[in-house]
């Protein structure tokens, strides 16, 4: 058994719209072609027979449109749990806990911005992985008491041991990648079990406008494990993009093709999820805006829409806000992008818990998060209209001024077609008055306190375990310079 | 006594199946065995809708559930079990004679009906008025049924103000003093309740029993 997601099946761009879009990228990526401060970039791209300038790789149409056949439509990221294992295909939609670590944690105690450490890591992943609605898990926090050498590996290693969901997170470069590959290869008993079976994606950021970096190198790793390689362009409007959305969003889709006819050259047939984002840059404040209108078009609805029309697997934003605290804006913003993501059809939909455009981690709005991704589930899921659901029959039987309470169909179907909050409150002011006037924020402290005090991940094997505290003590050896 | 025993299981575990059919049948069978017609009321049927209305306090179950339960149970025992206590020439034991009803210009009686069905299986003696009902009419039947509780409900803010006539009367009646008043509808507050010189307030049925157990003095 594995999850298999509800499909949000609203498109934003036709499929003219989208040919344009795909035709253009074509155009940019042979005429003006993608810049590389990576020799072993270049080198795939060469062998391939791309036109290489200095470092620049004009990629000819055919390599991409090879690439776009080759690379495969349905991809499942395994939990260590097999139940919680997620199905990528079509517009499946599915709601994840954080992003790549974040510099600040919003402190549940205090609610003040503080550096984070690997025990804030281990306790978010222990969060994401009690809260229902969040299917894949990443991070709202950072390890930044470990030598920064080693920071990812020691986060995986955080990761690792507090979910059995899907993980999803970033290695940097070659050598990283090994590593992690590593680790998660002693999991699951091996690296062809990994290939089989892999138990995380690994995120990859090219660097916009049109740049592949070292950082990079960790696609040759991965597609060559054949370990999902999720992808992640981030250009902004008016800075590295053009101002428009859809130019933006073109940029993204160039680096993403690019990205994605690397790994198909390096492996054919290596899972690749796509993500032609073009995010939004403030103009006022030149930060990327995470809760912009233009940021829910350019990363969710064109995005989809594109990945789409390739039939390929895709990756955007959901669970993000601009805001400092888990207030209104908060909960406005990401309804917005989540809402706009999961109509879209996003399959990894992440995130969840990241305020101030990603500068601050948040558990107490990875609790709200849940709830609105329970919401969003629910719009998505759609309604069915037919001879049981519009229940003329039962309507002929009740009559006017009757009731429907205590009919079978309502006791049939009560608690599939109606959505019972989680968190938010639906109780009267008179009970709410009573209970202390209690903001939804408080509630959600509360609620994070209560999961992190009870909750338990399944935990690894002992021997596993061990084996991953070697790797990381191995890694620190070999990496760290002595200071 | 063994058998008997397991007849109330049976018979709180088919109000638990939220079937008619199955309620009516089991309480048929209890009867067929000769089991005490009270004794069936309090160990089987009040049994069942208790750990119905505890799983709808904890939220596992929803008022559908509730009213689902309730009803079959109001059946089996005004169809089936009242009349083998009149039979007997006793009386179904009550915790107190509640007149209830919606108030005058309000036909809106779906909330009455649930808290009348669950005073009733809670073990209340329920005289239910209807819809739009008069303000005298609540307290000449209060005073002629020496009730214990008059319970009004009010669903528009346009009818609300009925349920302060009704305060008014049981006074000109001169048993308000006797009776205590409980009230509720969607515009209907605490605040509401103690302006107009009421005694309780509940906002489902379920609390609505609680206040009206408090209100008389019985355990909950």
């Amino acid at each position: 058994m594995i999850q298999r997601g509800f499909k949000g099946l609203w498109r934003i761009l036709s499929d003219d719209e989208a040919r344009s879009m795909h035709i253009a990228a074509l155009e940019i990526l042979e005429k003006t072609g993608m810049f590389s401060e990576s020799e072993k970039i270049i080198k795939v791209f060469k062998d391939a027979g791309a036109k290489i300038e200095g470092k620049k790789i004009k990629i000819p149409q055919n390599l991409v449109q090879e690439a776009l056949v080759k690379a495969p439509k349905t991809v499942i990221i395994y939990g260590r749990n097999p139940k919680n294992s997620i199905l990528l295909e079509g517009s499946r939609v599915y709601f994840g806990l954080g992003g790549t670590p974040t510099p600040y944690i919003r402190d549940v105690e205090t609610g003040e911005f503080r550096r984070p450490g690997k025990k804030d890591v281990e306790e978010c992943t222990r969060l994401g992985d009690a809260l229902p609605n969040l299917k894949f898990i990443m991070t709202i926090a950072g390890a930044f008491d470990v030598p920064y050498e080693v920071e990812y590996i020691h986060e995986f290693d955080a990761l690792f041991n507090n979910t059995s969901k899907p993980i999803v997170f970033a290695t940097p470069g070659e050598d990283a990648a090994k590593r992690v590959l590593e680790m998660a290869s002693v999991i699951v008993g091996g690296m062809s079990e990994l290939s089989k079976k892999p138990i995380l994606g690994v995120y990859c950021e090219t660097a916009s406008p049109l740049q592949f970096t070292t950082p990079n190198e960790n696609i040759i790793v991965l597609a060559k494990a054949k370990v999902p390689i999720v992808l992640g362009p981030m250009p902004m409007t008016g800075s590295t993009a053009p101002v428009t959305v859809a130019g933006c969003a073109l940029i993204g889709t160039c680096e993403n093709l690019a990205a994605i006819t690397l790994a198909q050259l390096v492996n054919p047939g290596a899972p690749v999820i796509y993500a032609g984002w073009g995010t939004a840059m403030d103009p006022i404040t030149s930060r990327c805006a995470y809760g912009a209108p233009e940021f829910a078009l350019g990363t969710d609805a064109i995005n989809a829409s594109m990945a789409h029309y390739y039939g390929l697997p895709c990756y955007g934003f959901g669970g993000c806000s601009d805001s400092k605290a888990p207030d209104a804006q908060a909960g406005a913003e990401v309804m917005m992008n989540g809402l706009i993501a999961g109509l879209s059809g996003v399959n990894l939909i992440h995130d969840c818990g990241y305020l101030a455009g990603g500068s601050v981690g948040s558990m107490e709005m990875a609790v709200i998060c849940n709830e609105i991704a329970g919401m969003v589930y629910r719009i998505v899921k759609g309604v069915s209209v037919d001879d049981e659901s519009l229940a003329v029959d039962v309507i002929h039987e009740v009559g006017p001024g009757g009731h429907f309470l205590s009919h079978k169909h309502t006791l049939a179907h009560v608690k599939d077609e109606i959505y019972i909050p989680w968190l938010f409150d639906r109780k009267s002011e008179v009970t709410w008055v009573k209970a202390g006037k209690k903001d939804i924020s408080v509630i959600a402290r509360e609620r994070v306190k209560k999961i992190l005090k009870e909750h338990e991940p399944e935990p690894l094997p002992k021997d596993v375990k061990e084996k991953l505290s070697e790797i990381v003590k191995k890694a620190e050896k070999e990496l760290v310079k002595t200071r | 006594m063994f058998m008997s025993e397991g007849i109330f299981d049976e018979i709180s575990e088919a109000i638990q199946s939220f079937e008619e059919e199955k309620v009516l049948n089991a309480v048929k069978k209890a009867l067929s065995l000769g089991v005490d017609p009270s004794e069936i009321i309090e160990k089987g049927i009040a049994k069942g809708l208790r750990v119905v209305g505890d799983k709808y306090e904890r939220g596992e179950l929803f008022l559908m559930h509730l009213v689902a339960a309730a009803e079959p149970a109001q059946k089996a025992v005004k169809e089936l079990l009242e009349p083998e206590i009149k039979k007997k020439a006793g009386e179904r034991k009550s915790l107190g004679k509640v007149v209830i009803g919606t108030v005058q210009g309000d036909i809106h009686d779906i909330g009455k009906n649930i808290v009348a069905s669950m005073l009733f299986a809670a073990g209340f003696d329920v005289i239910d008025l209807g819809k739009d009902v008069p303000a005298e009419e609540f307290a000449k039947k209060a005073k002629e049924l020496n009730a214990n509780i008059v319970g009004a409900s009010a669903l528009l803010s346009t009818t609300l103000p009925v349920q302060k006539e009704i305060v008014e009367a049981l006074k000109a009646m001169g048993i308000r003093d006797k009776v205590k008043v409980i009230f509720g509808g969607a515009p209907c507050t605490p605040e509401w309740v103690e302006e107009i010189g009421g005694d309780g307030y509940a906002e489902n049925a379920i609390e609505a029993i609680k206040v009206a157990k408090r209100l008389i003095g019985v355990k909950d």
